[in-house]
């Protein structure tokens, strides 16, 4: 695959943020889908937005957000419109990354819960469960 | 600091050469415990000398089929190494810079992918 020398092996489980992590399913404690992995919020350990190399940085934070334009057009969302799902929250990395709380306990569902209380529920019948 | 702002971010040298491009950014769970889970601590950018792009990581497994599209993208990320965090000497927005005395390693990748 290449002659360049071996990386040391780490201790913890390598992921490759492209490969492993974004465009990822996020599934809350329940199995809802909440979200996709849109980006990552890195920090250094000293709390330091843009860390060097001679500090260590570590993902702090699952961003989403609306990035259908920029994903088009170029450039990013500005940082008032990313949704953060701390790192604290995760449970597990696998095919999808699972939470280890609901989905409503998060700010990125808030559309979701809006709709629910606003529109669905003044439907007729849709205030109870239809079982 | 986003990671999107280091992706495809291009890398020059020591003296301001240019490498290529940061197509990937390796993590190890092996970071101070928060949460359930420990935190992924930032080990190393993946340059890729040619492209910008290098979604499928062929050049980091040893993933062969289907063979085409597994020869095509090996071919076209031949080049590509890993160079350790703390061998980055600076990040800025669009632009990374290595240390002097920086070191390269292989991109495979080790165990499940």
């Amino acid at each position: 695959m290449s002659d360049l020398p071996e990386d040391r092996r780490p201790a913890g489980r390598v992921l490759d943020a492209r490969l492993h992590l974004l465009d990822r399913q996020i599934l809350d404690v329940d199995g809802t889908p909440v979200c996709t992995v849109d980006d990552l919020e890195v920090h250094g350990l000293d709390g330091s937005d843009l860390p060097g190399g001679t500090q260590q940085a570590v993902i702090t934070s699952l961003l989403s957000g609306a990035v259908l334009a920029t994903r088009i057009f170029g450039g990013r969302p500005p940082a008032s419109r990313w949704h953060r799902i701390r790192w604290t929250h995760v449970s597990d990395v696998g095919t999808t990354l699972r939470l280890g709380v609901r989905s409503e306990e998060l700010d990125v569902t808030w559309q979701e819960r809006w709709v629910r209380d606003h529109v669905i529920r003044r439907i007729p019948g849709g205030s109870h469960d239809p079982g | 600091m986003i990671l999107g702002d280091l992706l495809d971010a291009p890398v020059s040298g020591p003296s301001g050469d240019r490498l290529g491009y940061v197509v990937d950014v390796r993590f190890v769970l092996d970071g101070p415990l928060d949460g359930l889970l420990a935190s992924p601590r930032l080990h190393g950018l993946l340059v890729s000398p040619r492209t910008g792009t290098s979604f499928l990581g062929y050049e980091r497994t040893g993933v062969r089929s289907p063979a085409l599209l597994a020869r095509y993208y090996a071919w076209r990320h031949r080049g590509t190494f890993l160079v350790r965090w703390e061998d980055v000497d600076s990040v800025a927005p669009g632009a990374v810079r290595l240390v002097d005395g920086y070191r390269r390693f292989s991109p495979a990748l080790h165990g499940p992918v």
